[in-house]
């Protein structure tokens, strides 16, 4: 998972006679498996049970920037409608949860799936459509969602179809996984299944899908001239972006533990616009735009609440960020923060070892 | 060989072919004609980019015509165009391989495939380079390497040659004559570099706003006076 | 139990009043897109925060109700003015997507503004044109219609016709259907494009602060689902294929009287204990809209290399 376009080509002991983008050096592999260990292992005793809650949201959204990432970074298609999607998987993964007593992950394939499918329906039509259409698409869908969903409710352990009932001492929380029930578990659930994910992604782009979604987003016209199935692989990746997000919606569901409707309701379908602009911000050339963009949408939030009082008022300020952000992505840097901050890191740090070389030089003058 | 008969295509009121007949059997053959005339749209009808409102098109005795979109370049039909359309961020072998792992090729013939059309066009030794980094020489180069990788039947080329200078040029026409006898493809040239033409192609057919004056062996064409008035004739009206 | 159709004529009134100012946002959104290229998502909020700018006006200061009024009006005209300086050259090379995901960025900054400056709280916004002193009542339907919904109604009207004319029969307005055409091409017959476009880029934003004014007074000023609004706009707009301005009016009506009529409707069948409510589900009429109109374009797939020949 590395910044693309590296120059002189990405040499690596995997890529001869090997047909593949960005294979990670055993390096790059051995440093992120670390990163990873830490994350899990030394990270959750460090940490209030706020923070760790919080971590645990950033480890949801990752995998749905994730998504929107790969559609976008990958393919070029602009989804608005990730975050009604997720509310698809939770309500699914809940209904599921409280119907049957179906194991968690089955229930977050099961979520899933059944997401893909509904992302695949929903991708059909609007693949006829040229960028902007889709996006507008998907945004209607959007908004559909959040007017439909505070009226229809989410399931929580009630009787019928819904599965929703009103009497306030029956609604159930959603269970979680036998082994972590507990927030830090639950956290290190999470980030496993998270990284699944990632790996998912990354071997999707580094073989045949990767390569066909490269070859559909430079340009239509030379994919199909070059044999490719474009119809096909857009909605494989409309299935696997909305799959992911259906697993990040029954992880949801496990984090929530009681889903409420004003969670996704109309105020949020500007969500989605919100997702899209931290996906941009966070980098779509690069995997790990997901993370940093996950991070800027859940956890930045938090940190200005309890650093700011300021904010405290009214967490809505950030979309004041948000949207700079994006227009800023849009007019000036396209790569993104996590191509753009070490590149002006660098910068910054050569500047400063001249100036202070320099003040060094003129200090053995004096 | 291709038989195509009565080919007409129109839309928004322009008619950019108009009952087009013209037979190429194999080897290299030739497609000329000013600006305007209709190449790129018998180009872009043949690879599936347009659709006639009549005529037919077949090839080795198959109906091209009703093979739609993607499934052509998997027939064996492949395309360049007057863009590049390697993809920068990859390697040139990637690039290569792609469109043959898309274009019915086997995962285990891959590499030896791949190898074969970039040593046919004296691009081995940059197999691992990404293609955004190659001069425009190579670039080329690497369209080609792209449209005959696997085992085309037929390879129709754009303009390959647009922009190079005449050394260049030559190399490339050099390349593209070996086509047919290597690669067993049936290989049809649009140009309007005439030294390219006819140092590729036995045969030549000329188009001329939409319809076709000449064709057959290449050097009687190009000395044919329809032709001649064709191209001076709009030369003189700028 | 299905409502009678007498229960509906208000509804009828309602609707063509929304849906005449659904097509101001709706008129400006189709010139704008078609001289920049740019569609401006960001209209609903525009016009929600200058009705907030207007209401804290009226509300907690001392300036004259007339003139607050009217700054909503400009300020519309101004912050679109302002962004289409802004940021309409960096990205007027861009495609159309990136264009209208720019006026999300907007959006997005004045949603975050309005939320912090104007924290959630009841407010109205009552025009003076909606007093019981400003109303008729229509004997036979036994309907109160007020001047603001028939000033809704007639100034959406009028908006189409005049602007109609100024695209036909100004200078000005016959280069911007050149730009809208063939943009390179009418830059260099020296008309004055950049003069166009602002123009454009006003003139919306002015019907934008316009449409919120009214719209606050008629639906509530309540910021998020003012600027959601938009979405009516929008799709009277794609129903016009973002061309035709008469058929951008029409939608809107269309769209108004569609959301409208659902309102009564509630709870049906009643034969059977599960109460489905159409009138809860009103708010999505527009989506929905918006949605089969998206799916109609799209029938014809087409898949375009330039056309330049060679």
């Amino acid at each position: 998972m590395g910044a693309a376009g590296a120059p002189g080509g990405t040499r690596s002991f995997w890529t001869r006679g090997r047909l593949s983008i960005e294979t990670p050096t055993a390096v790059r592999a051995v440093v992120i498996s670390a990163l990873v260990l830490f994350v899990l292992l030394a990270l959750p005793p460090l940490l209030s049970s706020y923070w760790i809650k919080v971590l645990t949201s950033v480890a949801i959204f990752a995998v749905v920037a994730l998504g929107l990432n790969l559609l976008f970074g990958r393919v070029g298609l602009v989804s608005l409608g990730q975050i009604a999607l997720l509310a698809f998987g939770a309500w699914a993964a809940a209904r599921l949860f409280f119907l049957t007593d179906l194991p968690f992950p089955i229930v977050l394939l099961l979520s899933g799936v059944l997401t893909a499918v509904i992302g695949v329906v929903l991708g059909l039509p609007a693949l006829r459509l040229s960028g902007l259409y889709l996006a507008l698409i998907t945004l209607m869908f959007a908004g559909l969602v959040a007017i439909v969903v505070p009226t229809t409710n989410f399931p929580n352990g009630g009787s019928g179809v819904l599965g929703h009932t009103e009497s306030s001492s029956g609604g159930l929380a959603v269970r979680r996984p036998q082994f972590a029930g507990g927030d830090a578990a639950y956290f290190r659930y999470t980030v496993i299944v998270a990284a699944i994910m990632f790996l998912l992604a990354l071997a999707h782009v580094a073989s045949k899908p990767g390569r066909a979604w490269a070859a559909i987003r430079q340009s239509e016209p030379a994919a199909l001239a070059a044999g490719i199935n474009i119809t096909f692989y857009k909605l494989y990746a409309f299935a696997l972006a909305s799959f992911m997000t259906g697993v990040a919606g029954g992880l949801y569901a496990g984090y929530a533990e009681k889903l409420y409707s004003y969670q996704f309701s109309g105020a949020r379908t500007i969500d989605s616009v919100t997702l899209l602009a931290t996906v941009l911000m966070g980098g779509i050339f690069s995997l790990w735009g997901a993370v940093i963009a996950a991070v800027l949408q859940q956890m930045l939030p938090a940190l200005l609440q309890n650093w700011f009082g300021f904010f405290n008022t009214n967490p809505d300020f950030l979309l004041v960020i948000f949207g700079v952000g994006l227009l800023q992505v849009l007019v000036t840097a396209p790569e993104g923060l996590v191509v753009s901050v070490p590149r002006d890191l660098g910068f910054l740090f050569r500047l400063a070892s001249r100036a202070a070389s320099r003040a060094a030089g003129r200090g053995n003058e004096a | 060989m291709i038989e195509v008969d009565g080919l007409t295509v129109r839309f928004g009121g322009v008619t950019p072919l108009d009952d087009v007949s013209l037979r190429f059997a194999e080897g290299a053959c030739g497609l000329i004609g000013p600006n305007g005339a209709g190449k790129t749209t018998f180009l872009n009808v043949l690879s599936g980019f347009a659709r006639p409102v009549a005529g037919s098109v077949r090839a080795f005795g198959e109906d091209l015509l009703r093979i739609g979109d993607f499934r052509r370049a998997r027939w064996g039909l492949r395309r360049t165009f007057q863009q590049e359309q390697a993809i920068e961020r990859l390697s040139v072998f990637d690039n290569v391989g792609l469109v043959q792992e898309h274009c019915g090729g086997l995962r285990a013939s891959r590499r030896r495939d791949v190898e074969r059309a970039l040593e046919f066009t004296g691009l081995e030794l940059l197999a691992e380079q990404p293609v955004g980094k190659l001069s425009a020489r190579h670039r080329k180069l690497v369209e080609v390497a792209r449209a005959v990788v696997g085992s085309p039947r037929v390879v129709l080329l754009d303009e390959p040659a647009a922009g190079l200078p005449d050394e260049e040029t030559e190399h490339l026409g050099r390349v593209i004559r070996k086509i047919p006898d290597a690669f067993g493809a049936l290989v049809v040239l649009v140009d309007h570099d005439m030294n390219l033409v006819s140092g590729c192609c036995r045969t030549t057919a000329v188009l001329d706003f939409g319809k076709v004056i000449a064709s057959g062996p290449t050097e009687d064409v190009l000395r044919n006076e329809h032709v001649l008035r064709a191209y001076l004739g709009t030369e003189t009206q700028l | 139990m299905f409502p009678s159709y007498q229960d509906f004529y208000p509804y009828i009134v309602t609707g063509l009043a929304l849906g005449g100012v659904y097509a101001l946002s709706g008129v400006g959104m189709v010139v704008l897109y078609r001289a920049t290229g740019v569609l401006n998502l960001a209209f609903g909020a525009i016009g929600a925060m200058g009705a907030l700018i207007s209401w804290t006006l009226i509300n907690h200061t001392s300036f004259p109700d007339w003139a607050s009024y009217l700054l909503c009006v400009v300020f519309g005209g101004l912050v679109t003015f302002a962004y289409g300086v802004i940021f309409g050259p960096p990205l007027a090379r861009r495609d159309p997507l990136v264009k209208a995901t720019g006026t999300l960025g907007l959006t997005l900054v004045l949603l975050g503004l309005m939320s912090y400056f104007w924290p959630p709280f009841g407010r109205t916004m009552l025009l003076p044109t909606s007093t019981p002193e400003y109303s008729y009542h229509i004997g036979f339907a036994n309907v109160d219609v007020t001047w603001t919904q028939i000033i809704g109604l007639s100034f959406g009207i009028f908006v189409t016709v005049a602007v109609g004319a100024f695209l036909r029969y100004t200078k000005l307005g016959t280069a911007m259907r050149a730009m809208a055409n063939d943009r390179e091409i009418t830059a260099t017959l020296g008309v004055p494009v950049r003069r166009v476009e602002a123009v454009a880029w006003l003139g919306s934003g002015l019907l934008a602060g316009a449409a919120g004014l009214l719209l606050s007074d008629l639906v509530g000023l309540d910021p998020v689902g003012l600027t959601f609004l938009i979405v009516s706009s929008l799709a009277a707009a794609l129903i016009a294929r973002l061309r035709s301005l008469t058929v951008t009016l029409v939608a809107g009506i269309f769209v108004g009287l569609a959301t409208a009529l659902l309102t009564p409707i509630t709870g049906f069948p009643s034969e059977t204990n599960y109460q489905f409510s159409l009138s809860s589900y009103r708010g999505a009429a527009p989506f929905v809209i918006a949605i089969i109109t998206l799916l109609f374009l799209a029938r014809r797939r087409v898949v375009t290399i330039s056309r330049t020949e060679g």
